[in-house]
């Protein structure tokens, strides 16, 4: 594939839930072309999540084309995913889950390594680079429900980086973290992307969260991309204040 | 105390040590999949199965393993399809299945009192023939095998199925073998432990592991050795004091569950540092 081709191609997408009428995402159009680093950015409810896994075809479209790497996404699933690593917005964990971080790292790779076949050195060896990456060897033998936010997120970073993706889909890494775990989870990001190239796509609802390396936004409300544009002209539009403003009103 | 020979309690004692390996390396992913529900449901359908079977006069060890297969592979795709709550499904199927069962054996009502209709619920000690324990060596090497061939699919299932799926797993193959495997472990130990103890030999030897260890391999290890310890144990109680062997099974088993409980590092980790 060359290097200027889309490798995320989405042709007026709709995406509807089970049990629904009305769409969550609507007619979308996104093209993400390799290496950029996108910002979807829109208030609660928007559909971020829901056009974050129609790219994985975790979520099934009903209307509408999707192609990542030039290949259909319904039908060839499985074989994408293997090159698409997910972060997904942060989930409750039990303290006494029982799996150790490397292993959690190392999960990133089961699809990749295939059926039949065991974790050779080689495998292990990408786990304790992407771990040395995030900051995370140290931690390799702890026990994943004792991290704090911050480190839980550095390991599913790590996770998805084990995999060795070609994209690196991001469902609000940074939200429920604190400042400084923030401003690390950011600047990894930035380190990733020049590191490795990697077209990241990552979801926010707090137009504060966007990293100094995402050149693009795209700005979702009620399901339909109503804007896409580049950084400095999105943050200084006034339609954007005011989109987050009838959020908060919303939600008051 | 009985005065048998041991030499005639050799299947009952090999059947009982592949039960409770059977049973207890299938409770580490029923537990951590948070299917007990589904595996509870299985438990009774299996029960239910082998009152057909007398009914029927056909093997009810037959009916017991077509009965609880067939629970898993129906009960696995409506709980995924229609998302039901784990409450509703244990609600629905147990309440179905334990009707079921009584309605078979209380139309055959020569066979309800029997010692053979007894032994489905309760288990019995010389129920286990030759051929029992054939059946339960072939299932537990392939359950041995299922485990290490597919090892980093199933921890990567049971850390979370949708980022499994994200990274390429076909979750969905994984999530019905653990259904179908724990329907084939639950029907083969039903005349050790009978129907309505079963499930417990799959949760609590596993429950007791989980205590220990942080380590899921380690898990997996060691919840053979407390299911074949409690199958072990319970056995020789039964045979000392004439106890159930389902009872006296599933006793040892809670009993080591409540001493891990005591002894277990977790939790005082967990003290010292609330004291802090």
């Amino acid at each position: 594939m060359k290097d200027n081709q889309n490798v995320i191609d989405l042709k007026e997408i709709s995406t509807i839930y089970e049990g629904e009428k009305i769409p969550v995402i609507k007619n979308i159009n996104l093209q993400v072309k390799t290496g950029e680093f996108i910002s979807i950015i829109g208030p609660n409810g928007a559909g971020k999540t829901t056009l974050l896994e129609s790219i994985n075809g975790l979520l099934d479209f009903q209307k509408g084309k999707a192609f990542v790497f030039g290949k259909k996404i319904d039908r060839n699933k499985t074989a994408i995913r293997k090159h698409i690593g997910y972060v997904i917005q942060n989930f409750e964990l039990d303290p006494l889950a029982p799996f150790l971080c490397k292993d959690i790292v190392m999960s990133g790779r089961t699809g990749k390594i295939g059926l039949l076949r065991f974790p050779t050195k080689k495998d292990w060896e990408i786990v304790w680079q992407s771990m040395s990456l995030v900051g995370m060897i140290d931690f390799a033998k702890r026990p994943i429900g004792k991290l704090s936010g911050g480190e839980f997120q550095k390991i599913i970073l790590a996770r998805a980086l084990a995999q060795q993706p070609r994209i690196l889909l991001l469902d609000e890494p940074l939200s429920n973290l604190d400042i400084s775990s923030k401003k690390q989870i950011e600047t990894l990001l930035n380190r990733i992307h020049e590191k490795y190239k990697i077209t990241i796509v990552m979801v926010s609802h707090d137009l504060t969260n966007v990293p100094a390396n995402c050149n693009r936004i795209i700005v979702l409300d009620k399901g339909q991309i109503i804007m896409d544009d580049n950084k400095k002209k999105i943050l200084k539009s006034e339609n954007i204040e005011q989109i987050f403003k009838n959020d908060e009103n919303r939600r008051i | 105390m009985n005065s048998i020979p041991w030499m005639f309690l050799l299947p009952s004692i090999f059947g009982a040590v592949l039960a409770g390996f059977a049973c207890s390396a299938m409770g580490n992913f029923v537990v951590r999949m948070n299917l007990s529900s589904i595996g509870y449901c299985m438990s009774h359908a299996a029960f239910a199965g082998a009152a057909f079977g007398l009914l029927i006069t056909v093997d009810p060890m037959l009916t017991a393993v077509l009965f609880a297969i067939i629970t898993a592979l129906v009960l696995g795709p409506i709980a995924e399809k229609a998302r039901l709550e784990n409450n509703i499904v244990i609600g629905f199927m147990f309440s179905f299945m334990i009707a079921l069962a009584f309605i078979f054996l209380y139309a055959k009502p020569g066979e309800a009192a029997t010692g053979k209709a007894l032994s489905i619920l309760w288990g019995s000690l010389f129920s286990v023939d030759f051929n029992d324990v054939i059946l339960l060596s072939v299932l537990s090497f392939i359950l041995l095998l299922f485990i290490i061939i597919f090892y980093k699919e199933l921890l990567s299932v049971m850390f979370n199925r949708k980022m499994a799926e994200s990274s390429g797993v076909n979750t969905r193959i994984f999530y019905f073998a653990v259904l179908f495997f724990t329907g084939f472990a639950v029907a083969l130990s039903l005349k050790i432990v009978g129907g309505l103890l079963v499930f417990a030999l799959i949760i609590n030897p596993t429950s007791t592991s989980y205590q220990f260890f942080y380590d899921f391999k380690k898990i997996m290890i060691f919840s053979p050795v407390f299911g074949i310890l409690s199958c072990l144990v319970g056995f020789y109680f039964s045979w000392i004091y004439d106890f159930p062997i389902g009872a006296s099974i599933v006793i040892v088993s809670a009993l080591l569950f409540a001493i891990s409980i005591i002894l277990s590092p977790k939790r005082k980790k967990g003290k010292r540092k609330q004291k802090k």
